[in-house]
């Protein structure tokens, strides 16, 4: 899946669980700073994206996540198959 | 040490009948009912299609655009009656920064709702995908705080759940604090909404009426043809206030709480002799909290919702506590069209008894044909009745135990 | 109406045992009730640690309704009603049951009825759920069940205010019997482990995975556990006609709302300072009376560093001389019965004179920089304790005790 169809289902979660339209979630926001979301907010979105993509982030990486590419990038490196 | 009055200075109301107190007074006078098929969840299988479902409920009528995810059915429900709340009784944000002001809330189930679709989706997709959001609501506190948050209620925030008659409860818990100087302004009142999760064990224990009942699927409260309630949801909250504060910010009084009492009855509704008993003692509580003899209670809001056993057992119970002087009392039974809305069911009789306060007519209940052998309350009728009424006598009775009784007087004119 | 009020038994359902004097032992001796999760599979998750109560017969307790039609949160507060009525050398026939009341805090009800109905509805076999499930799974079912096996005719009432509920209920219950309107109540809280609490917790990154150790600097969060506290109380003057031990006197209470966040603690402690505040003015007392907090200390990052922010704000220099400890390290956090337990400790901190230690204290966080009593019990005389709690929603309570002799 390319980075920008990622990017594209991480915002729609994100517009479901805010109200915030899609075309008013910048590609690169920050969530706290850019969208003032909270953090159960945060982690709904975090949480929404796992399910959406069927992977399974840590709880470490769950802390790390501070903006959407944030977001992106962790599902990206899950959906990835590591090489044997 | 003497007690601070506790008045009544304003209102919100969510209800299928109205979202103002005029609105539901009317609509409970002109003989309207909320009973209707459910659309919020599929009934099949179910013995019971019907509810009182408040169709098309949209919080951002009353909470302005606003993310509402946070917020499930019953906050949104609890948050939309307490901005009506404030706005009726004057208070604005910028009061509240000064003067705190805290929130009393029954419900019976709260989220139940919320809890079922957290642990559903967990069961199905695994517990890693449970969802954070719906886990803050499945704590049966998540309504009040969360309309502490939206309205920034920083005085004391409580939740009481005693079933039916919790909303009265938690009202009369509100005026306690109030009276004894630990709060000066609390919203109070009652919220449940209609959900499959709370419909089922209703349905399931055969408290819900069917579809033989010669009047339809209709609750009939004291009627001989009642056959069951049917369950309602919505939410109303009153502002009370300790009577020295709504005077210095010259706001309206609408009433005044009197007198309250309550008892449980262990039997839980199985053995008449103790269930009309314990009826009869949080009404003769609630009289002598109020220093009210029972000739000087002007009319009823009684809890009947056409449960068999329920209705009569209140009757009774209502007979006993006044020493039998029932003949010339005006009654109501509100739940013949709003359903019983469980944790909201006493603030709605409260506040639909205050209208009656301020327009003199007490609603009549719906359908109401004919009642049993020797029913002793004979002012119990369908027409509306004139009333002037001074002080009012509101009952909430659980089907399973809880009674509890709060008398409300007039407010000034 | 004499309106102090006293406790004058205790009954406990906890994980490190059942009953007052087994817990009590125990928790002097630091014993710790976390172990592996029984009640339910915990292999699709990433923690497996939990306080769950063991060796619980609920036919000992419940001797008037039927155990087996009760759910378990029900059962830990009937066995711990009845535990504290015999402590309290109370003859239940000889009250007047329409002034015997009870007063219960929980946070779940009864999740474990709510999972059966939703196992049956995934597995689409909801015949499996019938008509006795509407007496089963409302939260207020708790109190009634309590009173229903008593024959207590008085007040009854349940508050769920999530982890702080057990305050809130001692709280109302001080509130009724000062107001004349009972003559001894049951007061405290009840929760049963459940799947969808462990869940959610989890879900939430707050669970440990090993052990809870509060104010420690490698804390990594709480462990979900269950049981039951419940208090008698009674007016000074009944309790010393019928020679009582008195335990101690409930002295006042605060309580708060945050107002902020629906899981998250304001940032400053502010709210819980507060409640800390109206329970010193209620029970007129100053901070440099208090000899000892009961910690709410849940054991995850931010609760133990708020908790010590709002201790030192409102205490300033005595904050440093109170010795403050979280039983939470031993028995995990039991929900809406937590704040009843911990009640009940302080009474007996105050009628014992011995206060129970935070294990698992092996390297305090800087920031947590009280006298947390790290690893083991001490002596100490408590003429005033304090119990402190902080619930999701943002509902904070403080309960204050005072030693008998202090009551003229």
């Amino acid at each position: 899946m390319s980075t920008d169809e990622i990017r594209a289902n991480v915002k729609k979660s994100i517009a479901k669980i805010t109200s915030i339209s899609f075309d008013e979630i910048p590609d690169h926001a920050s969530y706290k700073d850019d969208l003032q979301l909270d953090s159960l907010t945060i982690l709904e979105i975090a949480v929404d994206a796992e399910y959406q993509f069927q992977v399974k982030l840590s709880d470490d990486d769950l802390g790390e996540i501070r903006t959407v590419d944030d977001t992106v990038r962790m599902v990206q490196q899950y959906l990835t198959p590591v090489a044997a | 040490m003497i007690a601070n009055r506790v008045v009544v200075t304003g209102v919100g109301v969510i209800s299928p009948l109205g979202d103002t107190p005029a609105r539901l007074h009317d609509s409970l006078c002109r003989g309207l009912s909320a009973i209707k098929p459910i659309k919020l969840f599929s009934t099949a299988g179910l013995g019971c299609p019907l509810g009182g479902e408040i169709s098309d409920f949209d919080a951002t009528k009353y909470l302005g655009q606003r993310n509402l995810r946070p917020l499930d059915r019953t906050s949104r429900l609890v948050t939309s009656a307490a901005q009506l709340a404030l706005d009726n009784a004057g208070w604005s944000i910028e009061m509240r920064n000064d003067q705190e002001v805290g929130l009393v809330l029954g419900t019976m189930f709260c989220s139940v709702h919320t809890i079922s679709e957290f642990d559903r989706r967990a069961l199905e997709a695994g517990p890693a995908y449970a969802s954070p959001m719906d886990f803050s609501n499945t704590v049966i506190n998540a309504a009040a705080g969360q309309t502490a948050i939206v309205h920034n209620l920083r005085e004391v925030n409580t939740t009481i759940s005693t079933g039916v008659t919790s909303g009265l409860e938690a009202i009369s818990y509100a005026t306690e604090r109030i009276r004894s100087g630990r709060a000066r302004a609390l919203l109070a009142g009652g919220a449940d909404e209609l959900c499959f999760e709370s419909f089922y064990g209703f349905d399931r224990a055969g408290l819900l009426c069917r579809s033989d009942n010669s009047a339809g699927d209709f609750p009939i409260p004291f009627d001989k043809r009642r056959n069951g309630s049917a369950l309602g949801e919505g939410a109303a909250l009153l502002m009370l206030e300790d009577v020295a504060l709504a005077r210095e910010r010259g706001a309206k009084i609408l009433g005044e709480v009197v007198g309250h009492g309550s008892s449980y009855d262990c039997s839980r509704g199985r053995e008449s002799g103790q269930s009309i008993d314990a009826i009869a003692s949080a009404v003769r509580q609630a009289m002598n909290d109020a220093f009210l003899l029972p000739h000087e209670i002007d009319c009823v809001s009684a809890s009947a919702n056409g449960s068999q056993t329920g209705d009569r057992h209140e009757a009774e119970g209502i007979r006993a506590a006044l020493n039998g002087q029932t003949h010339k009392l005006p009654v109501t039974a509100i739940k013949s069209m709003l359903g019983e809305t469980l944790g909201a069911s006493g603030p709605m009789q409260a506040v639909a008894l205050l209208e009656t306060m301020r327009s003199g007519i007490l609603p009549g209940i719906l359908q109401l044909n004919e009642v049993d052998e020797d029913f002793p309350l004979e002012l119990a009728q369908s027409d509306n009745q004139e009333a002037d009424v001074i002080n009012g006598l509101i009952n909430s009775i659980g089907f399973d135990g809880h009674c509890c009784s709060l008398i409300l007087s007039r407010g000034e004119a | 109406m004499d309106r102090r009020i006293v406790i004058t038994g205790i009954g406990v359902v906890t994980p490190i045992g059942i009953g007052c004097e087994q817990f009590w032992t125990n928790l002097l001796e630091g014993k710790s009730g976390i172990a592996p999760v029984k009640s339910f599979d915990t292999s699709a998750y990433h923690v497996h640690r939990g306080a769950e109560v063991k060796e619980f017969d609920a036919e000992q307790y419940v001797l008037n309704l039927d155990a087996a039609h009760l759910g378990r949160a029900s059962q830990f507060a009937i066995a711990a009603a009845r535990l504290a009525l015999a402590d309290a050398g109370v003859e239940i026939g000889s009250l007047d049951r329409k002034r015997a009341g009870v007063s219960m805090g929980t946070t779940s009800g009864e999740p474990r009825e709510v999972e059966r109905f939703d196992d049956a509805y995934v597995s689409k076999n909801m015949d499996r759920i019938g008509p006795e499930f509407l007496e089963l799974y409302p939260c207020h079912v708790i109190a009634a069940h309590v009173a229903s096996e008593l024959n207590f005719a008085g007040v009854n009432t349940m508050i769920p205010t999530a982890c702080a509920a057990g305050n809130y209920a001692i709280a109302h219950a001080l509130d009724v019997m000062r107001a004349g309107r009972a003559d001894l109540m049951l007061a405290g809280g009840s929760d049963a482990f459940s799947r969808i609490t462990f869940t959610g917790f989890a879900r939430l990154g707050a669970v440990a995975p090993e052990i809870c150790q509060p104010f420690d600097r490698f804390r990594k969060g709480m462990i979900p556990g269950e049981g039951a506290g419940v208090l008698v109380l009674e007016p000074l003057d009944r309790a010393r006609r019928r020679g009582a031990r008195i335990y101690a006197e409930v002295a006042g209470y605060g309580l708060s709302c945050d107002a902020h966040h629906m899981t998250a603690a304001h940032p400053e402690g502010a709210g819980a300072e507060r409640a800390m505040r109206h329970a010193l003015a209620d029970s007129c007392t100053n901070p440099e009376d208090i000899d000892y907090i009961s910690a709410h200390g849940t054991g995850t990052a931010t609760n133990d560093r708020l908790e010590t922010i709002a201790v030192k704000r409102l205490f300033r220099d005595e904050a440093y001389r109170i010795p403050i400890s979280s039983i939470k390290s031993m028995i995990g956090h039991t929900m809406g019965a937590a704040s009843a337990i911990e009640a009940a400790v302080c009474a007996l901190a105050v009628f014992n004179e011995r206060i129970p230690p935070t294990i698992n204290l092996n390297d305090p966080d800087p920031e947590c920089d009280l006298d947390y009593v790290p690893n083991f019990a001490r002596k100490l005389r408590v003429n005033v304790a304090m119990n402190n709690a902080y619930a999701f929603g943002g509902n904070n309570a403080s309960l204050i005790l005072r030693k008998r002799e202090l009551l003229n």
